[in-house]
């Protein structure tokens, strides 16, 4: 009978502990995890006017620095600016062409592709459309 | 001793028992008498860590922990609140001296076989407070929110992006957003300041008992002492008084690395606070040739040299598993490194092997 009665006052403070951990864990978990961010700047508008034939301009899509690009007269496109290797900002170097990561010399072609240094993968290609006299990214 | 103040030693010896308490755990407490100036490196460090709680309040009462003004408040430390430079100075480079004698620690107790049983805890706990240490310089390198403090940060989160499958949760976790911004200064100043300061004290409290409980481990060199065991515990019957013998000991070597601390903080402080720590973090100009602090160069070189990061990633986190199991791996008796010819070589081949990889990530 005492025994019994031992098993089921271990089992019940066993259980209310477990809901009580559940119950305070799961607000927890929830106020440290992030939003990932997909929602927010779904899209992005971008005047034309600001981004020259070979130029590039820089702006901030889904939480994370993207680029957007004009290689010839009206033909947009639009890279993640992230590089593949360790997250740094990439930087465009009109006079290549190209271009670099500097925190460990990763270099990418206007198309994302890798020409050199460390990165693993291209840059990400973003949608791209033209709408007036705006060019929306996403 | 004046009156008042042997009546107030009475008055709380009486409830507490502090004579008694004095009397075990110093002037009778007797250490091995052939031990060494490294074992003195534990008292250094609890002096180091005392001193960075200290400097840490004093900046506290002036850092303000926000994207648009944590920058300003530190150059305002430095330049405006009387004798705020010092503090700084003593935070940045203390805390990067704390690792360094952390390092000395650690090798000296796997040099001397310090670690082997019955002090295993004793090893796991203080191998927790070195990884502890790791995670204070790392969430403390972003709060100036300097270039520097950025991309560094920046760098060491994306690494954790490549463990399969969870990575990009482990790097929104740790950053608190997709890139590192206000979340993160706002959660990596928390772990600064809270949570990893608690966990510090607890462990060391920790540490502390076990090394106490278990007595101070003899060392394998010189003329050995007598040694009588109760149970667990050793006695040094024949030692030197801990108090005020050994304590002396510990004084001077702690004077010393203090000499040291203040000379750099006051005459080269940029050995530790280098030209990208001055300049305001740029979320869209990431800095030229980033590296992290010296005692990370070694995981961001394996990173890099590994085909894969994951690769790297599992490297580094086996061979920290097996220095956190050491002691259950290594079970034999024997502690003299020059009667250990296998354990011998590998200490000073992981240690070369460490050296040359840190180097070769510093000029890569």
């Amino acid at each position: 009978m005492a025994d019994n009665r031992r098993r089921f006052l271990v089992a019940a403070i066993g259980t209310t502990g477990a809901a009580l951990t559940a119950l305070v864990g799961w607000p927890l978990l929830r106020t440290l995890t992030p939003d990932s961010g997909e929602g927010a700047d779904a899209q992005v508008r971008v005047p034309r006017k600001d981004v020259p034939v070979g130029g590039a301009k820089f702006v901030q899509y889904k939480g994370k620095p993207a680029v957007v690009l004009q290689p010839e007269p009206g033909k947009f496109t639009a890279l993640s600016a992230v590089c593949t290797h360790l997250g740094c900002i990439v930087k465009f170097k009109p006079e290549q062409g190209d271009f670099e990561c500097p925190c460990h010399g990763g270099r990418f072609d206007t198309k994302g592709e890798v020409l050199a240094g460390p990165p693993p993968e291209p840059l990400a290609t973003l949608a791209v459309a033209v709408d007036g006299d705006d060019i929306v990214v996403g | 001793m004046t009156t008042l103040a042997r009546k107030a030693v009475d008055w709380l010896d009486e409830r507490v028992g502090i004579r008694e308490a004095f009397r075990e755990n110093a002037t009778e407490y007797r250490v091995p008498r052939n031990i060494n100036v490294f074992y003195s490196l534990g008292t250094v460090l609890l002096v180091l860590f005392g001193l960075q709680f200290l400097t840490g309040i004093l900046l506290l009462a002036h850092y303000v922990p926000h994207p648009d003004q944590a920058f300003d408040s530190v150059k305002r430390i430095v330049n405006e609140v009387p004798y705020g430079w010092l503090a700084r100075n003593l935070h940045a480079v203390g805390s990067n001296l704390a690792i360094v004698v952390l390092l000395l620690h650690m090798l000296s107790v796997i040099f001397m076989g310090s670690y082997k049983k019955p002090r295993e805890l004793t090893w796991l706990s203080g191998f927790i407070l070195f990884n502890l240490g790791l995670a204070l310089c790392l969430t403390g390198y972003l709060l100036p929110w300097s270039q520097l403090s950025f991309w560094a940060t920046t760098v060491s989160t994306e690494a954790a992006g490549s463990v399969p499958v969870i990575g990009e949760y482990l790097v929104r976790i740790a950053r608190g957003a997709p890139t590192v911004g206000g979340a993160t200064l706002g959660r990596f100043f928390a772990l600064h300041v809270v949570v990893l300061p608690l966990g510090l004290l607890a462990i060391i409290g920790a540490h502390l008992m076990l090394v106490r409980r278990i007595g101070i481990s003899r060392p394998p060199f010189g003329k050995p002492g007598e040694v009588v065991k109760k149970g667990v515990h050793e006695d040094h019957p024949d030692g030197i008084p801990f108090f005020p013998n050994y304590v002396a000991e510990e004084i001077a070597v702690v004077s010393f690395v203090l000499a040291g601390l203040f000379a750099i903080a006051v005459f080269s402080p940029e050995v530790f606070i280098p030209a990208d720590a001055l300049e305001p973090a740029d979320p869209f100009n990431t800095p030229a040739h980033i590296k992290p602090e010296w005692y990370f160069l070694w995981a961001y070189q394996t990173l890099k040299i590994m085909p894969t990061e994951f690769i790297g990633l599992a490297v580094q986190g086996a061979f920290m598993t097996f220095l956190a199991l050491l002691p259950f791996v290594d079970r034999k008796a024997e502690r003299h490194p020059f009667r250990r010819p296998l354990f011998l070589s590998l200490f000073v081949g992981i240690i070369a092997l460490f050296i040359g990889i840190s180097v070769w990530g510093h000029y890569s």
